[in-house]
């Protein structure tokens, strides 16, 4: 054991008589807000709504369709997508290019940062309580797709709205796996560091467009 | 290591001076009406922001108390939850590192970037590497390092030091900001509109951040049980630093430590609630391992440092244990009077306002520190607020205490005693003397009365703005006597 | 002015359990009004006397010992505090004229003297009632106004406000008042910069929050703030003077017995 950790181990055991948890008060437990699934999604929407972000309700058939129409109202004409995607959003190219992720980030940093418009990524999760899209990114959807391009399109299941983060977290038992990276999205990127006021897109997605399939 | 070679320290110690000159800052920064309305305005908005985000009260009573056992309850088992956290996070590929002191924590990061042969690093936002003054030592040692949260980036071209622990810039409004940039940013075209500015800001960092060899960020929660780093943010540029560079380094303090992945939920909900009236910042980015076999992007190499710089001192008072709580939403000193009035910069210490004044005296002495316990006047409006229920007004108090013990006594806080004055302990005893004993008491009441005339018209700092009171004609004792004694005439 | 904030009203009242209406009550001066201002004190007794109570009035009583608690010296406080307690033997509540010297005897005194016989200390702190919450909670006062029509505002001082809300119970009592118009001043729970010691050993920080708070009272069309609390009225007060202004506070047990009684300003 290297000398700082066992020196500060020592200090705060000196202190303590071992917790026991029989010995701790019980905490109480926070009363969750009841909701419907019906105003779970409303409540998503207004929330993301409200923090910038734009919510499209869309079927899942017309997932390329809103794509390629969103991407033409800003005259984009290429998009990034994880390897998942292409299958489903073919009918798009021709008119947008579609391009999947490098290999590897690694060399390939400044094209990421500096040509890619636009990237599209699936979620794992939404969280109605506070608006928020949850990712687990993975090999085939890297944590940058939905992060660096300047817009992020992300596809959220309308069935997959949970109430709020503590009762996701124990229904799909996080504590038992947690990926690399797990990431909680609840609007474009922000600041207020200026004069308290707001700007999007400060480092991360100045845009975010949430596709929610029914 | 040449660190030393430099008359300005490059590790926390360089805040022992600052934290010394604090009355002269408060004077200089009461004199700058700019400053004042600019903190008064931020204040406002942030307190109304929080106002507006807690509609219940009853919910928010609640939570409060949940989350201030939650962090007893981490904090009693916290050496335990240290090894825990350790051993997950080396399980998940994590290396964790553990330094006592600022300057062994800044050492163990640049040792680390030059082991890889770096020269860039990117940071987000730390008020942890505020406190070992990081950046300062890279830059000694031929590292760049570049603060990439908007108001630190602000701050730092500025040449600056955090006025606020979760708004850094917020001592300056726009077109002081706009100033910074038309002096610093070659080509910038003058404007004191705010998207403009942040876009500006957004195309220096984002080169910046694609050719850094290491990320530097802090950590809100380290959750043992699952051995996960969290991050709390709205700009993105802490998931910049810490998924683009091949290596991440988090810096946090010990106590940042939870034990469960389940205590994670009610501590975030009031975090950001209490710091900007958030209900959740734009992202919570939780970190868990480093790029696996197959990923193709995030760093390849993760560590944690861990920092104690004085916290195993609060630790070992049961009261003051209470200092390490904090989750640092910044809520004491939105609502702190006397934060509002004299701002960040004039505490001369790393974190301000009345968490900055409970927790300093364990990072750099008492002695260093001695005016700040006494730079209140107790009001409470700080532990009104605090969401972990801090009782930040009698740990104020415990540290007056400490701060004028006689010597000799078992050492509780490192300088204690060190505003001890004989003349001033001396006035109490002979205060605590005439107010036990009632005929030295009255005689007093009597002598201030008869000789009212007496009172002076100066009375130092009192009468600068304000005038005296003359002590009445007669007491009320003697008054209620009088009219006790009529009554029985009658 | 927005309505009574129910919810602390009912936080703060469940809070406590109050005594009937006794016959007897100790009134505690205070160190400030016993040798600064007094008529406050012979106004608080007169207004329990006109509910029908005794009032007594122990010569052996001092200060509540808040000067040297808050300077770090709990030892001087300690002995002090002992002291007050045992002016004060029967079973009777006791009524302070000050919100801060209220919290103290109330609840600090719990703390600084937690080695001593608890029982005694406990029970000592449980007969102690602020000024208005006495009125309010235990003597339950209907007041008739006899005054002319006018504004006031209400400073309450911070311990007061959140030690023993007094911000409710102030305001209940001057809402009784038929011809008076309560007003609010902006940053009406922020500190006027009083806080004993720290007045002298910060004075440039303590100066900048009253000449604020004088500020905000002056913004207002009220002809008087009203406040429960010498403290903060002393330092307000003072700053008013300094000022040359017209505008003072008055104790809430002077305005109380005023309007109640008729007199003129
Ligand atoms: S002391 Fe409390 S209010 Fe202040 S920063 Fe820490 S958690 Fe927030």
């Amino acid at each position: 054991m290297n000398s700082a950790k066992a020196n500060i181990l020592a200090k705060l055991k000196m202190q303590l008589p071992a917790a026991t948890d029989a010995a701790l008060p019980a905490e109480p437990a926070a009363a969750p807000e009841v909701r419907s699934p019906a105003q779970n999604v409303e409540q998503f929407v207004r929330l993301l709504t409200d923090n910038h972000a734009e919510v499209m309700r869309i079927k899942r058939a017309e997932i390329a369709a809103s794509v390629k129409t969103l991407l033409q109202q800003r005259d984009i004409n290429q998009l990034m997508c994880g390897s998942g995607w292409v299958d489903a959003l073919q009918e798009i190219e021709g008119e947008i290019s579609l391009n999947t992720f490098y290999p590897s980030i690694d060399g390939n940093k400044d094209t990421l940062f500096n040509s890619v418009p636009a990237a599209i990524t699936g979620s794992r999760c939404a969280i109605a309580a506070t608006g928020s899209i949850v990712l687990w990114p993975d090999a085939s959807e890297p944590r940058s797709l939905s992060l660096v391009p300047p817009l992020h399109i992300v596809v959220v299941e309308q069935s997959a709205i949970y109430n709020d983060f503590g009762e996701l977290i124990r229904k799909q038992r996080w504590s038992e796996q947690l990926p690399t990276n797990a990431v909680l999205i609840s609007g474009p990127s922000k600041t207020a560091d200026i004069q308290q006021t707001l700007a999007y897109g400060a480092h991360g997605p100045r845009e975010l467009v949430v596709l929610l399939v029914e | 290591m040449n660190t030393r070679a430099n008359t300005i320290a490059t590790d926390g110690s360089k805040y022992e001076a600052s934290a010394r000159q604090f009355r002269g800052n408060v004077a200089r920064d009461l004199a700058n009406p700019q400053l004042r309305e600019n903190f008064r305005g931020a204040m406002d908005y942030l307190t109304d922001k929080r106002r507006q985000a807690f509609p219940s009260e009853d919910e928010l009573e609640t939570l409060r108390r949940k989350c201030q056992l939650i962090k007893q309850r981490c904090l009693l088992k916290l050496p335990e939850l240290l090894e825990q956290l350790e051993s997950k996070l080396e399980q998940n590929g994590i290396q964790v590192h553990w330094a006592e002191t600022t300057a062994e924590a800044n050492t163990i990061i640049a040792e680390l970037i030059q082991r890889k042969n770096g020269t860039k690093v990117v940071k987000g936002k730390s008020m942890v590497s505020e406190e070992t003054a990081l950046n300062d030592h890279l830059q000694a040692q031929g590292i760049e390092c570049l603060e990439t949260d908007m108001g630190e980036y602000i701050v730092q071209m500025a040449g600056e030091h955090p006025s606020h622990i979760i708004m850094p810039a917020i001592h300056q409004n726009k077109s002081q900001v706009a100033d910074l940039f038309a002096h610093n940013i070659p080509g910038f075209d003058y404007t004191t509109d705010v998207d403009t500015l942040i876009r500006t800001g957004r195309q220096a960092l984002r080169d910046k951040f694609c050719h850094a060899d290491v990320g530097v960020t802090g950590v809100n929660f380290a959750v043992a049980e699952t051995g996960t780093l969290c991050l709390v943010e709205n700009e993105g540029n802490g998931r910049m630093v810490s998924t683009v560079p091949e290596m991440h380094i988090a810096i946090t303090g010990i106590e940042k430590v939870v034990e469960l992945l389940d205590d994670v939920p009610p501590l975030l909900s009031l975090l950001t609630r209490s710091a900007t009236g958030q209900i959740i910042s734009t992202y919570f980015n939780m970190i868990t391992h480093p790029r696996r076999e197959g990923e193709k992007d995030g760093p390849k190499e993760v560590h944690l440092v861990l920092l104690d710089n004085g916290r195993s001192q609060a630790f070992a008072d049961e009261e003051l244990r209470q200092t390490l709580q904090c989750i640092r939403c910044g809520a004491c000193m939105n609502h702190c009077p006397v934060y509002t009035r004299i701002g960040g910069h004039a505490y001369g210490t790393v974190y301000p306002g009345p968490i900055g004044k409970i927790v300093s005296p364990h990072m750099l002495g008492l002695e260093a520190t001695k005016d700040l316990p006494t730079a209140s006047s107790l009001c409470g409006a700080c532990g009104e607020v605090c969401p972990v229920k801090i009782p930040i007004p009698k740990i104020l108090l415990r540290l007056r205490k400490e701060s004028v013990k006689a010597k000799g006594e078992p050492l509780v806080v490192k300088g204690q005693g060190c505003n001890r004055k004989p003349l001033e302990a001396g006035i109490w005893k002979l205060w605590s003397r005439l107010n036990t004993s009632p005929v030295i008491y009255a005689i007093a009441m009597w002598l201030a009365s008869r000789g009212r005339w007496l009172t002076p018209a100066k009375a130092g700092a009192w009468t600068r703005v304000r005038t005296l009171p003359k002590p009445a004609r007669r007491p009320l004792r003697e008054l209620v006597k009088q009219r006790e004694q009529r009554r029985e005439g009658q | 002015m927005p309505a009574l904030p129910l919810a602390s009203a009912k936080r703060h009242t469940s809070k406590r359990v109050y005594p009937p209406k006794p016959a007897q009550v100790y009134l505690f001066g205070t160190c400030l009004a016993d040798t600064l201002f007094p008529q406050s004190g012979l106004d608080a007794i007169e207004l329990l006397e006109r509910q029908g109570l005794e009032v007594l009035f122990p010569q052996g009583q001092s200060c509540c010992g808040q000067p040297a608690y808050n300077s770090g010296y709990e030892d001087e406080a300690r002995v002090v505090a002992r002291h007050q307690i045992k002016q004060f033997p029967l079973d009777i509540p006791i009524v302070v004229i000050s919100g801060s010297c209220g919290g103290m005897l109330r609840h600090h005194y719990l703390d600084m003297l937690k080695h001593d016989n608890d029982l005694e200390v406990a029970a000592f702190c449980e007969r102690i009632f602020e000024f208005t919450e006495f009125l309010t909670c235990v003597l339950e006062v209907k007041l008739q106004d006899q005054g002319a029509p006018e504004r006031v505002a209400l400073h309450t001082s911070c311990a007061a406000r959140r030690e023993m809300d007094v911000h409710i119970t102030g305001k209940a009592l001057l809402e009784q008042l038929g011809q008076v118009e309560l007003v609010e001043h902006d940053y009406i729970s922020e500190c006027c910069g009083f806080g004993g010691t720290f007045a002298v050993k910060h004075g440039d920080i303590s100066g900048a929050m009253v000449q604020d708070k004088v500020k905000h009272l002056l913004a207002t069309d009220a002809v008087r703030y009203v406040s429960a609390d010498w403290g903060c009225m002393m330092n307000i007060n003072g700053a008013l003077e300094y000022q040359q202004e017209a505008f003072r506070g008055e104790h809430i047990a002077s305005y109380l017995l005023r309007r109640t009684r008729g007199d003129n300003a």
